[in-house]
């Protein structure tokens, strides 16, 4: 969808040059799309997390929705208390064999459009906890969308997870209603991350000492590598 | 260590006579009593009651699966062991019985009429290793589901998820929901009486005022909580199975997602008790570099814990605040370890590196920073009248009780018990710091929680004086079975290489034995009871942790009251559900 708009000061310079061709003043005050992209769009943007965690993980999941990482900035900041009203559970922790029943069942109380992040390496594979009341990541019995990889990830990597959701829910196609158009989903398709990021990091010459402590050393290893 | 008590033995033999079938040397000197079946309640009863300065707690209990043991010199033949710890605040000791059972039905009668505490203790010691216990009220599996086949702990039953491949296709996602349908009358609860019908009202597993999957059921009289059942091990992750088929080395990082809320803490815990089976001295440097980074992660556990207690009792704001501080903390942590959550930074005989470069820089502006904050979260969240209305009187309990059913830590000291386990078996050299034992006196929510706010500030101080005065010298042992071994000394010639080679490949052979290392965690006292079989995996892992036989406590805490007060009491205590079913 292509987005055209004004910068806020910007007005008040274009009316003094008299530039408000008929084209402009549309092209300010409408913004034109077909519907399904509208709709994908407004998706895309307010995906609602359920307020469900397991263990570690949703501890650093509960530091993304505080300031110094505010996942409010990327429209997810609204944690719902009941699985019909949200978008999005959050796999944050072990999915133990215990606990997987309630798990499945809040999933499927949860209404279409919803998506499924696995994070931390429990949620993805099961990480560490090859164990006998485990099961072996929350993909056994759950369609994920995005894996997020860390034990436990970083909120930063969360919001990374948040953000590649994003892309994906912007680029589902579904039918509007089930008397318009074709029905089914559109799911786009995804390179894995490491092919996108791997030439890139492969070049990183210079890590940070861990012998240091002092931010200049590491902005300094920062700046090496850009 | 302890020292030895010849007094007890003494009264011990007169006590049990014949049945006293061995007294066994162990590493940690804890005075251990091989004691028949027939007689252990009889000698437990005396050892509570009778004794001076008697052995008022119940610490630990559990079982051994001793089938596949070869170092048992001395000990009395026994397939499966039942072991008691106990613990005596006069003599400030610990105490060990052991009772020897055989392969085929192995039970020993229930000491719940003793100890009420006793009684998940030996749930649980049924549900894992397969220990009956005669006369147990209600002997139903605690932390497995009801149907699971086999007990865990046993060295025949699978470790590996893998190989069980587990699942939950929809047809037994109804089945394991019908088993956890709540039957009041199996718990021995009425439906009604007086004309009144008691609601059941279900909380959890999945409820935002759980702090995790943890389910209670309670009984309501309107919104009076009449009795409550919390149901447990929707959180269990086999830790204690784990350690068997770790390397002693390589377990430390399981260590670590105990009590998740405490990074280090739970290093130290493990190592105190691996330390002592290895016979490691840590050099000075090395411990006090672990008093100042427990110290550290023990104030972040409590920013978590005082953010997520004032939002249960109604305070929206001041978890973004103690969040924000506990990223400094995470900032510093960080800069050392490498690590926010999950350090894993202690390693045997010291720690992972030495300390970076430019660290007093950090921690000074730490300790600077914080002390206003902590007043201005004691004025803004602990003297607030709301905050006072929900939590004063709420959840009382005295010190007797406290000790009857095994809390210890900030929750043992609101009570007005000034017991504090780095004062009271210093470890680590904490007897060289200075600082207060902050106590309460009502044991109820508000001192709960003001106890932990000046446990920060002592905290505070116990950095300070690392900072100030951190001693030089190496930062691991020169030591064997130090591990990793330290580098430099490894390229002498092959005999040191070969040796780096195995410790660092198979991991280090830790000598037979058998040791209780038990620390102050965050949260309260955390052991580990650990049994070397003279290889490289430990035989046998206990973890003994705090928030257990807390939130056994629950429903003492909460009858009579409201749900909204529940809701109070779950914050205040303090609990993780990593820690509870481990
Ligand atoms: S991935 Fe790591 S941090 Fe996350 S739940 Fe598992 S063990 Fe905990």
């Amino acid at each position: 969808m292509a987005w055209w708009s004004r910068k806020p000061d910007s007005r008040e310079k274009e009316l003094s040059h008299n530039h408000t061709s008929i084209n402009d003043s549309v092209r300010g005050n409408f913004a034109l799309a077909r519907l399904e992209d509208l709709v994908a769009w407004g998706r895309k943007n307010s995906i609602w997390p359920f307020n469900f965690g397991l263990s570690c993980c949703y501890v650093e999941m509960a530091t993304s929705l505080t300031s110094k990482y505010d996942i409010a900035r990327f429209g997810a900041e609204v944690i719902r208390g009941t699985p019909r009203e949200a978008d999005v559970i959050v796999i944050s922790g072990t999915v133990f064999y215990k606990a997987s029943p309630m798990i499945k069942l809040l999933y499927q109380q949860m209404m279409a459009p919803r998506w499924v992040i696995a994070m931390g390496s429990c949620a993805c594979s099961d990480g560490m906890f090859d164990v006998y009341s485990v099961i072996q990541g929350v993909d056994k019995f759950l369609p994920v969308d995005v894996y997020v990889t860390g034990c436990p990830p970083r909120p930063d990597s969360l919001m990374e997870g948040l953000l590649l959701l994003q892309e994906k829910v912007g680029n589902e196609r579904r039918p509007l209603s089930w008397v318009i158009g074709p029905q089914g989903v559109e799911q786009p398709v995804f390179p894995a991350q490491r092919e996108l990021k791997g030439p890139k990091r492969r070049r990183i010459g210079r890590l940070t000492p861990p012998d240091y402590a002092s931010h200049d050393l590491y902005r300094e290893g920062h700046d090496a590598n850009r | 260590m302890q020292t030895v008590d010849l007094a007890l033995n003494e009264a011990i033999q007169a006590q049990a006579g014949p049945a006293l079938l061995a007294t066994q040397p162990t590493v940690d000197r804890i005075p251990t009593f091989w004691i028949t079946k027939e007689k252990i309640h009889d000698l437990l009863r005396y050892v509570k009651n009778e004794i001076d300065r008697p052995y008022k707690m119940l610490y630990d209990l559990t079982g051994i699966d001793e089938r596949g043991r070869s170092h048992r010199e001395g000990q009395p033949d026994s397939d499966f062991t039942a072991v008691y710890h106990l613990y005596s605040f006069g003599r400030n000791a610990y105490l060990r019985f052991k009772v020897p059972l055989p392969e085929k039905r192995p039970s020993v009668p229930t000491i719940t009429d003793l100890w009420p505490a006793a009684d998940w203790y030996e749930r649980e010691t049924w549900d894992l290793v397969g220990i009956r216990f005669d006369g147990h009220p209600h002997l139903v599996r605690l932390i497995m589901p009801r149907d699971w086949e086999g007990h865990p702990l046993r060295k025949d039953h699978p470790s590996h998820g893998t190989e069980l491949g587990l699942n939950m296709p929809d047809q037994k996602m109804m089945e394991e929901q019908e088993q956890l349908q709540f039957d009041p009358e199996e718990w021995g609860m009425k439906r009604s009486s007086d004309g009144t019908d008691f609601l059941f009202l279900n909380l959890g597993p999945h409820h935002p005022g759980t702090h995790g999957v943890l389910r209670v059921v309670l009984q309501l009289d309107g919104e009076i909580i009449i009795d409550a059942v919390p149901d447990i091990g929707f959180h269990h992750r086999a830790q204690e199975k784990v350690a068997e088929r770790q390397t002693w080395h390589t377990y430390l990082p399981y260590t670590d997602r105990v009590d998740y809320l405490s990074g280090v803490i739970n290093n130290m815990a493990y190592l105190s008790s691996v330390e002592q089976l290895a016979g490691i001295e840590i050099p000075l440097r090395a411990q006090v570099i672990r008093v100042m980074m427990c110290e550290l992660y023990r104030i972040a556990n409590h920013f978590v814990w005082l953010g997520t207690f004032s939002q249960d009792v109604g305070q929206l704001s001041p978890v973004f605040y103690t969040f924000n501080d506990r990223e400094r903390a995470f900032y510093i942590a960080e800069a050392i370890t490498g690590a926010r959550m999950h350090p894993n930074w202690f390693r045997m005989g010291g720690t992972a590196q030495d300390l970076p470069i430019g660290w007093e820089d950090l921690f000074r502006d730490f300790i600077n920073y914080l002390p206003p904050r902590l007043d201005e979260y004691e004025r803004e969240i602990v003297k607030n009248r709301i905050f006072k209305a929900r939590t004063k009187g709420i959840g009382r309990t005295t010190v007797d009780e406290a000790i009857e059913w095994g809390m210890t830590g900030p929750n043992l000291r609101a009570c007005g018990l000034g017991w504090d386990f780095r004062k009271a078996h210093p470890y680590s050299g904490y007897d060289q710091f200075e600082f207060d034992i902050p106590i309460g006196k009502n044991g109820d929510s508000y001192d709960r929680a003001t106890v932990r706010i000046e446990e920060m500030r002592q905290s505070l101080r116990i950095i300070d004086q690392c900072v100030r005065n951190m001693p030089d010298g190496p930062y691991k042992a020169i030591h064997p079975l130090a591990t990793p071994p330290p580098k430099p000394k490894t390229m002498h010639d092959i005999e040191t290489l070969i040796a780096h080679f195995l410790t660092v490949s198979w991991g280090p052979v830790i000598p037979p034995g058998e040791a209780l290392g038990a620390i102050e965690a965050s949260k309260g006292n955390n052991g580990y009871y650990l049994i070397s079989d003279g290889s490289t995996t430990p035989y046998r892992n206990r973890i003994r942790t705090p928030s257990f036989p807390h939130m056994q406590m629950l429903p003492l805490l909460c009858r009579g009251l409201t749900v909204s007060d529940l809701i109070a009491i779950f914050g205040s205590v303090d609990f993780v559900l990593a820690d509870v079913d481990k």
